[in-house]
């Protein structure tokens, strides 16, 4: 036994030895700790659904696959909904139950199926076996990027299909239908038609498991165009399985097909219906099928059924009768003729991915829409939305000055909008503004006035909004006699000015600068971007349908930084690839791109962080994804663009590509990358990355920002919201010396205490989405070398004279730990009695000025000062502050004065009744005592009643607690009739004091000299030791 | 004797942690080890009842408790409000019940939430994984996770079932162990009912202490709230009124 611990030790001290003198590299969770990101939505517009699945038995269960937020499950019949997939890539192609274990076993396909030129990318399969409380990655579809369809044999689970859709920008052998036969360990591609054909639909036949059917579509997408259709685009059956397959097109017309949507009725599996997009617009939309894909007979091309097939290919038939037929849509239609005629859905919001109904009752549906999802009671009239999925994706997000400051940022099909970063009782829906319709972008506050800029796709309005007056004005660049056309990208770049407020910037090819809060601009710099006219022309975008919606608009700038150090500096990226600097405030132009290192040709600048640490010294991130180019890519300039170095490193995931990077303004080795997989994060210039996945998903981070005041990092996501990132100051401090430190207290500048108190009444919104506030509490920040888990760990506040004020729950996390305190130390001790006296829940605030924060871990001590200081906004004089304080202290003293004194006459009261029930003797003395104390004690505290309506009359000490918990509580002077209330009470409390000093020297007496005579004894708890015992 | 044994523990301690990185371990060994690191299997069995003394710091107000359990599945828990015993919850066997915070008087738990507590409390005296398969449970070691920024294994278990509002749910939770001590110091369940309902809650564990040679966390989160031990008895004298349902006056 020796032998083998001593052999274990010499195991232990080998990596240590060899550790011992590197350096310490905290990764990930080891140096976040417990630093949390909070999230505050907006879920009021949600985001786009991709895909909606329910349990096949359990009516109240529900599974929403969103476009960038992950999977999310109702329990309560679509209620509400929360996460259960956080850890893994947020965009979903498709939730699929196994029908033989729906309540534990749960596929999901990632990568979103509804290709639009923003959508994100997927990383593969998944599977749960326990509900979803643990996820396993199947292996074999790394490189899936989308999959549409998950389809498990109803009579044998280890048999699935799995149609992977496949890569939007580029080739891949990765498309087509797989099969496992051993439950996902073994895989076969047993239908493949070529790189750019993947499946867009799997289904089977529901009666015949051996019965499938596939529908193959040729697509592509570029940075400027789109295409849809090819001769690959097929529906094909299989009979046996998936062995073989045949084209079923009996009927289809010749020539191209795009993509189809495909359905069987689930209570009749001869009925099939598609919808497909060709080269003879009269034969688009809807056909059916009755022999089981034989033949097939077309019913109808309306608006409906042929809109935008890339993304609204989804039939839907009603579980219980073949001729109901829902198809997604602009509006999404239904038709109870068997496809012959439809209507419009119900009234929601537009876009309609997915509707699935009830198991039980038809007259209960779900819709999937581009924002959120919908509810319907009556079989598709009207519509509601679900109000807690904060799925809403941002392209942009920037941040004021305001206490608390506000976030505004532009949404896909959602607007722009406006919301506080906290607010009483959290962040609601109602908290939120409109501030631009369409598809919104990005959205500017005007550095000194109250007045907001925004816009809509391709810069087609931008509007100037003025808070106070409530008026818009349409400000875009307009073209002059003799410019060129003006090309604006999808998401045209906006920039305010540190240096001049009312200067405004955009960019289309060229860069345009207003003076005047765009009434007049300035055109200050050549076409900055290639011109190629290759990639100019959208109109015929779409493929067999067309599709021009601007979404595609290319060879256009696409951000502008302006120095904060310098007006005349501005830096400028294209969607092609060129980085472009000015020096002159736009008289010259550097093009600095053939400096770049290490960036493919014409990969799409995203954004260029001009930095405060120098002139010279800027950011700029590349994303190729749009070429089928999923690498990371962020470079460092410090000279201009002359030299430039790469600062990402294997700590990023190679497919994370980057959208945006945000510097600290502090200190310079301490950057944010926001990525397609969420966020990372290097305290050491990019030496080293680490992802923040506390409460943080892996969802694609278009743009982030550093509130200045704050120091509050905060993230638009494209499929979460905004997700904020309370205070990341600690993280400008960590070096090797902190990190070698058993214990480390974070300095902090005093802290405010904040003096609000308002309303948040929120009836209705039980169901809603309610965003985390920022705590105005002080905020302690310590790092741990190591996780505490032996011996005994406490913290307290202590003043500095080392009294104890107030005790606090330590974190106890390896790496950084957050304690809130709340600036209160703690509650009086109240005088029994029979109900609460709900003023004794009042804790005092302390007074500004210097506290000890005393952590006490094991036998090591570690103390740290913290200042407090009054709000700036009070509505006090300092006198009068102090006069509250004053009176808080000695309410405070008075209300345990009195608990003691009702504590000292239930004891006397206790003895009494013994000596009553024991001795007989002594019987009318003790009972006398007993009535005289039971008299006073009816009139210090209640005695009688509940808690509810049948509350007795408040007596003294509810009154006095009432007081004192007013006084205290209040950040105003002492008011004149608090004033006067104490003194009634004051003396109140003197008169019963004299009362209980006269039962003690008449009836107390005699009773004492009983016990002395019998020699019995009556003790009780000191004062202190009373108090003490809290 | 006591620093022997203490110094034995930290042997044990400091042996495992290679160890347990060096090759993987099963969820069997994982919960033999921290049951026989913590005092032993035979003694955790042995005990009869438990109370645990402790406060709740809520901001500034202190709340005690007092936490009572038996082998036979009874439990209390008694907090005290400006000095009144208010009864939480409380099991005595039967039936469980709740005080009602309006009228102070006690009110029986609706009989889904009763049947469930009888489903399990006898079973769960001291820890669900303390002879999980004799319970019939299941376990399952699911892979390594970082938890306050510690290595852990995380631990799959499976408990019977439970009732939630008229429909058999499962019950699943997870716990993981510290690699370095191979003690549980965090358990993640998802909430069945409420207002939190589908969410997922992870309540953490510190400040393990010896208590007559068994080892307990005397630092816990229930529900996101912070729970400081301050008392642990092994057996103690029970009146068992304190679990018994108080008829209406």
């Amino acid at each position: 036994m020796k032998k083998l611990v001593l052999t274990l030790f010499a195991l232990a001290l080998i990596p240590l030895a060899a550790t011992a003198q590197d350096k310490i590299t905290l990764k990930g969770k080891e140096l976040f700790g417990d630093m949390r990101a909070r999230h505050i939505g907006p879920a009021l517009m949600s985001g786009r659904i991709n895909d909606l699945e329910l349990h096949p038995s359990n009516s109240r269960i529900i599974y929403a696959g969103t476009a960038g937020g992950g999977v999310w499950k109702s329990s309560d019949g679509g209620a509400t909904f929360s996460p259960i997939f956080d850890d893994y890539v947020q965009s979903i192609g498709v939730v699929t139950l196994d029908p033989n274990d729906p309540d534990q076993t749960i596929w999901v396909g990632t990568g979103e199926t509804w290709t639009r030129n923003s959508v994100s990318v997927g990383d593969g399969l998944y599977r749960t076996t326990d509900g979803g409380g643990t996820w396993k990655e199947i292996p074999g579809f790394e490189n899936s990027e989308r999959i549409a369809s998950v389809v498990v044999n109803p009579k044998n689970s280890n048999e699935v299909y799995v149609g992977v859709l496949g890569a939007l920008w580029s080739d891949s052998e990765d498309r087509g239908v797989y099969k496992t036969t051993d439950g996902g360990k073994t895989w076969n591609k047993i239908l493949y038609v070529g790189p750019s054909t993947g499946a867009a639909d799997v289904i089977m036949d529901p009666t015949n498991p051996n019965v499938l059917y596939t529908s193959m579509w040729q697509f592509r997408r570029t940075g400027w165009g789109f295409n849809s259709g090819g001769e690959n685009s097929a529906i094909y059956k299989s009979t046996d399985a998936g062995k073989t397959w045949n084209k079923i097109h009996n009927g289809f017309p010749g020539g191209k097909l795009g993509r189809i949507g495909l359905a069987v009725a689930p209570s009749d599996n001869n009925r099939l219906y598609a919808v497909l997009e060709t080269e003879d617009k009269a034969k688009n939309g809807l056909w059916v099928s009755k022999d089981a894909g034989k033949s097939w007979e077309h019913l109808n091309n309306d608006f409906g059924l042929v809109v935008r097939p890339f993304y609204f290919s989804r039939i839907t038939v009603d579980p219980r009768n073949p001729d109901i037929i829902v198809k997604g849509g602009l509006s999404g239609s239904i038709s109870r003729d068997g496809g012959k005629t439809f209507k419009n859905l119900g009234q929601m919001h537009s876009d309609i991915h997915d509707v699935v109904f009830h198991i039980k009752d038809s007259d209960i549906m779900y819709a999937g829409t581009d924002g959120g999802v919908y509810r319907s009671w009556n079989g598709g009239t009207t519509f509601e939305i679900v109000e807690n999925l904060p799925l809403s994706q941002f392209y942009h997000i920037s941040v004021d000055d305001a206490e608390p400051y506000n976030v505004y940022g532009g949404l896909q099909d959602n607007g722009s909008w406006w919301g506080p970063s906290s607010s009483p009782g959290g962040v609601e829906a109602r908290d939120w503004n409109s501030v631009g319709a369409g598809d919104g972008f990005r959205v500017l506050k005007h550095p000194t006035k109250n007045i907001i800029y925004s816009e809509m796709q391709g810069a087609e309005n931008v509007w100037r909004y003025d808070v106070d007056k409530n008026r818009t004005k349409t400000i875009q660049p307009l073209p002059r006699k003799g410019d060129e056309e003006l090309r604006f990208n999808w998401n045209a770049p906006m920039a305010v000015s540190a240096h001049v407020p009312d200067r405004f910037y955009m960019g289309s090819q060229f860069v345009h600068r207003s003076d005047d809060m765009g009434d007049t601009w300035t055109i200050i710099s050549p076409d900055l971007t290639t011109n190629d006219p290759a990639k100019q022309d959208q109109s015929k975008s779409g493929g067999l349908s067309v599709d021009n919606s601007g979404a595609e608009n290319h060879t256009t700038i696409f951000t502008i930084a302006e120095s904060p150090l310098d007006q005349n500096i501005l830096w400028v990226g294209t969607d092609d690839g060129n980085v472009q600097v000015t020096q002159d405030g736009g008289k010259t132009w550097n093009n600095v791109t053939p400096n770049l290192v290490g960036i493919p040709a014409n990969t799409w600048v995203y954004h260029i962080e001009a930095s405060v640490h120098g002139k010279g010294t800027a950011y700029a991130v590349f994303d190729g994804h749009t070429t089928g180019d999923m690498k990371p890519y962020a470079l460092k300039t410090t000279d201009f663009g002359k030299t430039w170095k790469n600062i990402i490193t294997d700590d990023i995931d190679e497919r994370a590509f980057v959208r945006n990077i945000q510097e600290d303004y502090e200190n310079e080795d301490l950057l944010f990358l926001g990525t397609e997989f969420g966020l990372y994060v290097t305290i050491d210039g990019g030496k080293n990355w680490s992802h923040f996945t506390n409460n943080m998903p892996l969802v694609a981070v278009h743009f982030i920002d550093l509130q200045k005041q704050t120091n509050d990092l905060v993230m638009g996501t494209h499929g979460r919201g905004v997700i904020i990132i309370d205070d990341i100051s600690p993280l400008r401090e960590i070096d090797q010396e902190i990190l070698a430190k058993d214990v480390h207290f974070f300095d902090t500048e005093p802290i405010t205490m904040v003096e609000q108190g308002g309303f948040s009444g929120n009836f209705g919104a039980e169901t809603q989405f309610v965003g985390g506030n920022k705590p105005t509490s002080a905020r302690i920040i310590y790092y741990l070398k190591k996780r505490h888990t032996f011996g005994k760990m406490a913290m307290e506040i202590q003043d500095m004279e080392g009294n104890t004020l107030t005790e606090l729950n330590p974190g106890k996390s390896k790496g950084i730990n957050v304690v809130n305190w709340n600036f209160n130390t703690t509650t009086p001790k109240m005088a029994a009695a029979k109900t609460f006296s709900f003023g004794g829940f009042t804790s005092p605030r302390v007074p500004a000025g210097k506290y000890k924060v005393v952590l006490t871990k094991g036998k090591n001590t570690y103390e740290h000062i913290i200042e407090t200081k009054y709000d700036d906004t009070a509505i006090t004089t300092l006198a009068e502050r102090k006069k509250q304080e004053e009176m808080t202290q000695e309410m405070f003293d008075m209300v345990e004065d009195l608990a003691y004194m009702v504590y000292e006459i239930g004891e006397m009261q206790d003895k009494a009744k013994e000596v009553m029930e024991n001795n007989p003797k002594g019987k009318k003395t003790a009972q006398k005592l007993y009535d005289a104390l039971e008299d006073l004690r009816t009139d210090l505290v209640v005695t009688t009643g509940d808690n509810y309506v049948a509350s007795a009359e408040p007596e003294l000490r509810e009154r006095m607690a009432e007081l004192y918990a007013n006084i205290a509580g209040s950040y105003d002077r002492v008011s004149g009739a608090q004033l006067q209330n104490y003194e009634l009470i004051k003396e109140e409390f003197e008169n019963e004091k004299n009362r209980y000093a006269e039962i003690k020297n008449k009836e107390g007496k005699k009773f004492m000299r009983f016990l002395e005579k019998n020699d019995m004894e009556l003790s009780m708890d000191s004062k202190e030791e009373y108090l003490e015992d809290k | 004797m006591k620093t022997v044994k203490t110094l034995f523990f930290a042997i044990v301690f400091a042996a495992i942690s290679p160890l347990a990185q060096a090759q993987d371990m099963t969820a069997d060994e994982i919960i033999d080890a921290y049951f026989e690191n913590t005092g032993g299997q035979d003694n955790w069995e042995d005990i009869e009842s438990l109370r645990y003394t402790g406060t709740a710091n809520v901001q500034g107000m202190e709340f005690p408790w007092i936490m009572t359990m038996t082998e036979d599945g009874k439990q209390a828990l008694v907090i005290d409000f400006q000095g009144q015993k208010i009864t939480q919850y409380a099991y005595d066997g039967e039936t469980m019940w709740t005080t009602n915070f309006m009228t102070q008087e006690a009110e029986k738990a609706d009989a889904e939430t009763s049947d469930n507590m009888k489903k399990a409390s006898k079973k769960n005296f001291i820890s669900p994984l303390l002879n999980y398969k004799d319970k019939g449970y299941e376990v399952e070691l699911i892979g390594n996770e970082t938890i306050e920024g510690t290595d852990t294994y995380k631990i799959k278990l499976t408990e019977d079932p439970i009732m939630v509002d008229g429909v058999e749910t499962p019950k699943i939770s997870y716990y993981f162990f510290e690699k370095e001590n191979m003690v549980p110091i965090a358990i993640e369940t998802e909430v069945k009912q409420g207002p939190m309902a589908g969410q997922k809650i992870q309540d953490s564990m510190s400040d393990y202490q010896e208590v007559d040679g068994l080892y307990f966390p005397f630092s816990m989160t229930q529900g996101g709230q912070a729970m400081q031990v301050t008392k642990i008895e092994v057996n103690p004298e029970i009146d068992d009124a304190v679990f018994a349902f108080p008829e209406k006056k």
